[in-house]
């Protein structure tokens, strides 16, 4: 299949990429853009290791084209990776949390967590821990069985309310 | 895993869609929230020479109340809409649950209602990778004609799994398909066939655009429960759905369906008459899990045996019927 | 002062703003220039001979490089020398559903992928055995020829007098128990990247560097050398980010060995990454178990004697198994007082993806029927289960009967504390009806004593450079795979010198940097590499300290370090301010201006201004780490230090069969209580809490502590709950993310840890195990709180809720009770259930061999007619 000309917007940057239409937008972000942040975990859209924000949204880039993401008539949609969610050079409120309470071990779904989590904190800045368990329920961790990362998640309200 | 090619289309309206489904619709699949489509495409269970992703049409999404005439639900719509829409919590309480279910969080913020209602059926030996198929032979819904699940027969038993239309059949809801012809209405027990390789009444070059749920049945009480292994992601290894017309007194109307024990979600035949005019009790809700049972036919196409489902079909339809006579 | 300045501090892993914020890099984040995908083709056959391979279709194919089969790398390797029965590629034969065949090297994925389906093979179907009992009694087919009747291995141990010991009891309890199969699912696919140098003087390929998801990078290394017959000098390894492990990376996996031969040939490099479907055939997960349990008690509860006989349903290569089958009778011992074990252990070879090491390495089935038949003797003699624990403890220090060395014992303590804050002696037996507690024990090896490969040679080696500006560099084997053994390196180096962990770089895992460490595995990381951090440390230390008490006028043994600063014992102790004791204001820019920075930047005290200032200088009470560091150098040269640990040869075991396996230089303990609720209307359990105290000698990280610990818990009650393996006929039915239930956030319970620390007279500051020991203990824990809730014994694990309303059923002798579990009753399992559906009928299937179980069963079903 012939390869298209496509224009993605990722973390606020726009993009021109060569892509065939068959390609997963983790493919791209991963291969294309070098943003190897989202993982893939699992090939039937059930772990969450890739997830990404678009439009705000938490997706599956895994189970998203790069081409429904691309520009046609309509601006392209806005894409945020791990990469994105926080200015380089500093860690957000919740990637130093997760950090400080072993919310990460082997770190492979943090990423996937990290977007999760802000999604659920721009949506919801005080969630009970009922909101969070459900929150986090798309996201397969296999080190943690996930009780670090509420006390982490905790912590990074605490944080960025002590911030404000 | 990669995607096989095709090519890509991408209207913007229902109009455009309606074109491409009448120039490719016999090589042409729907693509709306994928959760679905793309991992099976990945296991090469399909690969269509058209993939048309209809996220961009405004016009079939979101959810809209029509004054006195029920309420409008774009097929586009995410579940999370559903989940969250209000009214839809207010008024038609079982479909709220159900949405609710659905899948993880993630996945509800891009499947789509319609996708859900025109869920693939599924079985543990056809949702699998085109080389594990091969390793034991192909099955009658996919490139052969065995059925590893009831050997020697014809028929394919694949267990329609999705969580909102059995909530959907309990309110009476109606769909709104467009095709090259035009507009058509079905209501969604005439959707269904029942025959787990051809799951629906939708022609190649149709597509499902809305879903209405009549005014009658607005403020029923109801109440969805799933069977399934974790809290969250899986599909239902079986589902109850109940909804009740109720003010005060007795049963006044009701509908019970069952999901993912046959190849479609069925009505329970015989609930409304075991509950209508009758005050909800322990008895009452066990008669209705009796004949619930007695319609789901689950078989080995997933995890828990089948005799283990249909137990919980008959306990769960209990329970649910007592919780939707409690609920708001 | 505080005893210790860094470690006992709850601090994040030194890696972890490289997870949190994406930046870090595991093997399928790398891309090298001109980089080919391979892409492997499996036997859809659970036995069969190769008769013929034909590729010419695949290489045809636009963007296929090459086709790399069998013959490319006949080389026999495994990861114990006395299993070396696997090759790159199937060689003859195929043994399982997903045995790898061949591999296309392409341009892109969607290109191999495509040329997998014009590969050609010819197969000639052989008998397959799928169930280790009937697989034992194969009289041919066997599927390793050398292996006759598919037993990998038998051991019959005998200790004391078992038949005594039995005599001697006033009760005897004997049942069998079922484990159903598990594996690792780490998130991370497999992924290994392989790239060839060519060699400046031959103009040939000559040196190979491979970056694998790997827990073993020196194993690889070893085994990479056999199959490609170079030296292991010409071999690079690197471990990059490793996105879990949990035993699964801790062999050499078929795709690592296919990478590099592939990239030999292909001539570039070359990069596979599993799909999680060859993940889960990769697979060498905890094997599904048969166990055979017979205890004798005395009436005082007293433990006289044991017996078990245990059958692992091995998979088609030895891989570790044999190490687990000697486990599963070893770690009989060491936790309880046990005078007569006898152990008849057998390791049986299945046409199924091969077993091998998962975190608990051989104990946890083992330790489900044991800690669940201990609960139920102390039901008969009317005993506490704690108190029955608490009156068969060891009295360390001690030598069990199978010849283990048990030093720090901190069981007695965890039982204490579980006991204490679950609550266990007010509300056991007072809770809502079909709600329950339950306790159990379990403990693991802190390394194992004898490494694989039997020699003196230390387990672990670490070097310490430490250049003029103070920054210490620590080379270690150590594999970080999220356990966060980067973090303890620099934490018991930082601890030695007196630092902080600012100053730490730690370089792991790469075998042309680091010296030898033979893995991340049997928890023998923190007491083995840590130990000789501290004595790498201790040694760069010794050159600092005689360097410093010269210029100090005192004895090197009055050289204090400290909080970055070195001082003369008896002076005041300088005022503490960190890692930063020369700072100067940062050099802001920002203004435009530029600012004279010569002499101090940073912290740094550049060589020009320190020997001005030292010649300035007379004798001085203290000093910075750097000044130290500087006179040091000047004194010795290069600054480096080295150390490095090999496991006692007391705690080595004893010279019987198999003694090599179970010995460690010290054990970790665990105490768990569970509490869970019983539907008893749908079988559905629901565990609320977990209380779980872990003997970990002495925490140095206790958030990370608490990670592991809690996260053994966690896996345990993934497999006492809902994940299974499930097999029908060689099949693996569900091998994904999807239908393997890993549990979700949704039902997966508070865990609480309690940290018990023993100080170990052996481990680095005391330290032990703490990533394994408490899984075992999860299982029967919650195996007993359903007992205590419902009273049914479940010897059939997961604990499905279709088992479990079955056994609720069969107890009140319900008519078909067991409808839902095919006939067998969970409460008294015989043998292992298969997946319902069929594989074959009326020939119309899968050619498979007419001996296959799955036409004989299903020939038989056919008979009595479909349904």
């Amino acid at each position: 299949m012939r390869k298209e000309l496509i224009e993605l917007r990722v973390n606020g940057r726009k993009h021109e990429l060569a892509i065939e239409p068959s390609e997963l937008l983790l493919d791209v972000l991963r291969q294309e853009l070098d943003l190897t942040g989202s993982k893939r975990g699992c090939d039937d859209s059930s772990c969450g290791a890739c997830t990404v924000l678009v439009d705000g949204v938490p997706t599956l880039s895994c189970t998203m084209l790069a081409m429904s993401c691309a520009a046609d008539e309509q601006e392209a949609l806005e894409i945020t990776t791990v990469e994105g969610i926080a200015d380089h050079g500093a860690l957000a409120a919740i990637q130093k949390a997760y950090g400080d309470w072993g919310g990460a071990q082997c770190g492979f779904c943090t990423p996937g967590f990290m977007i999760t989590v802000k999604a659920l904190l721009d949506r919801n800045p005080e969630p009970s821990e009922d909101d969070i368990r459900h929150a986090l329920s798309g996201n397969l961790c296999r080190c943690t069985g996930y009780t670090q990362m509420y006390q982490a998640i905790k912590a990074a309200i605490e944080a960025e309310q002590e911030h404000r | 895993m990669s995607l096989p090619s095709f090519k890509f289309l991408r209207p913007r309206t229902l109009r455009q869609a309606v074109d491409y489904l009448a120039r490719h619709g016999d090589q042409l699949m729907v693509l709306a929230g994928g959760t679905d489509l793309l991992p099976s495409m990945k296991q090469k269970l399909f690969t269509p020479a058209y993939l048309m992703d209809i996220r961009g049409i405004e016009e079939i999404q979101g959810i809209h109340v029509r004054p006195g005439a029920g309420m409008e639900i774009g097929a586009l719509t995410p579940l999370s809409a559903v989940e969250d829409s209000e009214s839809i919590r207010r008024n038609y309480r079982v479909l709220h649950e159900a949405a609710m279910t659905v899948a993880s969080p993630i996945l509800r913020n891009m499947g789509t209602l319609g996708g859900n209602i025109c869920l693939d059926t599924r079985c543990v030996w056809y949702n699998q990778s085109l080389q594990w198929r091969r390793s034991c032979g192909f099955c009658i819904k996919k490139d052969g004609d065995l059925c590893h699940v009831a050997p020697g027969g014809k028929f394919c038993w694949a267990a329609f799994s999705g969580d909102t239309p059995p909530a959907l059949l309990c309110l009476g809801a109606e769909l709104e398909i467009v095709g090259p012809t035009g507009l058509r209405r079905v209501a969604l027990k005439d959707f269904y066939t029942k025959v787990g390789d051809a799951r629906m009444k939708l022609e190649r070059n149709e597509m499902l655009t809305r879903i209405f749920l009549p005014e009658a049945s607005s403020g029923w009480k109801g109440s969805y429960m799933k069977l399934r292994i974790r809290g969250s992601i899986d599909y239902p290894l079986a589902g109850v759905a109940v909804a009740l017309k109720k003010n005060g007194g007795p049963v006044e109307a009701a509908r019970v369906a069952v999901t993912a024990v046959n190849p479609a979600p069925l009505l329970v035949a015989g609930a409304e008459n075991a509950l209508v005019g009758k005050q909800v009790d322990e008895h009452v809700a066990a008669v209705v899990g009796e004949l619930a049972a007695k319609m789901a036919k689950p078989l080995t196409t997933s995890a828990l045996t089948p005799e283990y489902r249909r137990e919980i079909v008959k306990v769960y339809t209990k329970r649910a019927v007592l919780a939707a006579n409690t609920s708001n | 002062m505080a005893e210790f300045s860094v470690i006992g501090k709850r601090i994040a892993l030194v890696d972890s703003a490289g997870k949190t914020t994406g930046q870090g890099k595991y093997a399928d984040d790398l891309q090298l220039p001109g980089m080919l995908t391979g892409k492997i083709l499996h036997s859809p056959y659970p036995h069969a001979k190769i008769k013929k391979i034909d590729a010419s279709k695949a290489e045809a194919v636009e963007g296929v490089v090459c086709v790399v089969t069998g013959p490319d790398a006949p080389n026999k390797y495994g990861i114990l020398p006395v299993g070396h029965d696997e090759t790159a590629l199937a060689v003859e034969k195929v043994r399982y559903v997903g045995d790898n065949v061949a591999c296309v090297v392409a341009t892109s994925e969607a290109i191999a992928e495509r040329a997998l389906e014009l590969i050609d093979v010819e197969y000639e179907q052989l008998p397959a055995w799928f169930d280790p009992e009937d697989s034992m009694k194969a009289e041919r087919d066997w599927i390793h020829p050398q292996r006759p009747n598919n037993i990998e291995k038998d051991y019959h141990h005998v200790f004391g007098d078992p038949d005594k010991g039995f005599a001697e009891a006033d009760v005897v309890t004997e049942h069998r128990y079922i484990a159903g199969e598990v594996t690792h699912a780490a998130m991370e696919p497999h992924c290994t990247l392989a790239q060839f140098e060519i060699d400046s003087q031959t103009g040939q390929p000559g040196r190979l560097t491979v970056w694998s998801s790997t827990q073993v990078p020196y194993y690889l290394q070893h085994k990479l050398s056999i199959v490609l017959e170079m030296p292991m000098q010409q071999i690079r390894v690197i471990k990059p980010l490793v996105g879990g492990g949990f035993g699964g990376k801790s062999e050499v996996i078929p795709l690592e060995i296919i990478a590099a031969v592939a990239a030999r040939k292909a001539k570039a490099p070359v990069k596979i990454t599993y799909t999680r479907e060859e993940v889960f055939w990769a697979h060498r997960g905890r094997p599904r178990t048969i166990i055979d349990l017979k205890i004798g008690a005395k009436k005082d509860g007293h433990l006289t004697s044991v017996a078990a006989k245990v059958i692992q349903d091995g998979g088609a290569y030895c891989s570790y198994g044999v190490v687990t089958i000697l486990y599963s009778g070893a770690l009989l011992g060491a936790l309880y007082d046990i005078p007569n074990i006898r152990y008849d252990g057998y390791r049986v070879l299945t046409n199924k993806p091969a077993c091998g090491a998962m975190r608990g390495h051989g104990t946890v089935n083992v330790r489900f029927a044991f800690e669940s038949q201990l609960d139920e003797i102390a039901g008969q003699l009317e005993i506490d289960p704690a108190e029955i624990r608490r009156i068969n403890l060891l009295k360390p220090p001690c030598v069990t009967v199978n010849n283990l060395r048990v030093q720090s014992y901190g069981l007695p303590e965890c039982i204490e504390k579980v006991i204490e804050r679950s609550g266990w002696g007010e509300r056991r037996g007072k809770l809502p009806p079909a709600r329950g507690m339950g306790m159990a024990c379990s403990h693991y090896v802190s390394g194992a004593a004898n490494s694989i490969i039997r020699s003196d040679m230390p387990h672990s080696t670490v070097n310490i450079k430490i250049d003029r500006d103070g920054g210490v560099v620590v080379y270690t084997g150590a594999s970080d795979i999220g356990q966060g053994s980067d973090t303890m390196v620099a934490q018991i180096v930082a601890e030695v010198l007196g630092i902080g962990l600012g100053r730490i770089r730690v370089i792991a895992a790469d075998t042309d940097l680091t010296p030898i460490d033979i893995g991340s595995y049997s928890s023998r990381v923190t007491f083995m590499n840590g130990n000789a951090s501290l004595r790498s440390a201790e040694d760069v230390k010794k050159k600092i300290v005689a360097a410093a008490a010269l210029k100090m006028n005192c004895a090197p043994e009055d050289v204090i370090m400290r909080d970055d600063r070195v001082w003369k014992r008896g002076t005041a102790s300088p005022a503490t301010n960190g890692a930063g004791a020369e700072h100067t204001a940062r050099a802001d820019t920002s203004g435009g201006s530029v600012r004279e920075v010569s002499g101090r930047v940073e912290g740094q005290t550049l060589r020009g201004s320190l020997q001005q200032k030292r010649k300035d200088e007379g004798p001085k009470d203290q000093m910075s780490f750097e000044e130290a560091v500087v006179s040091a150098i000047d004194f010795t040269g290069a600054l480096s230090g080295t150390g490095s640990y090999a496991p006692p040869k007391d705690a080595r075991g004893g010279a019987f069969k198999g003694a090599g396996v179970g010995p460690s230089p010290a054990y970790s303990y665990s105490a768990q209580v569970a509490e869970v609720s019983v539907d008893e209307e749908t079988g559905e359990v629901k565990v609320h809490k977990v209380w779980a105290a872990h003997d970990c000698g002495r925490a140095l990280n206790p958030v990370s502590v608490e990670g592991q610990v809690i996260g053994s818990v966690w896996m345990g009650l993934g497999q006492a709950m809902q994940e299974e393996m499930v097999w029908k006929d060689g099949l693996l039915m569900n091998p994904g993310m999807l239908e393997y239930k890993s549990p979700s956030a949704t039902e997966s319970p508070e865990v609480e840890c309690i940290i018990v620390e023993s100080v170990d007279p052996e481990g680095p500051f005391g330290a032990k195990e703490a990533s394994e020991g408490s899984l075992a203990a999860t299982i029967p824990a919650i195996a007993n709180a359903i007992y205590n809730a419902v009273g049914v014994r479940l010897r059939e694990a997961p604990f499905t809720p279709e088992r479990v309303l079955a056994a609720l059923k069969a107890k009140r002798s319900e008519k078909k009770a067991l409808e839902m579990t095919r006939g067998s009753d969970p409460s008294s399992p015989t043998t292992f259930r298969e997946h319902g559906g069929s594989l074959w009928f009326k020939g119309k299937g899968p050619q498979r061999h007419e001996d296959d179980p799955s036409r004989r069963t299903n020939q038989a079903e056919t008979a009595a007619g479909d349904d």
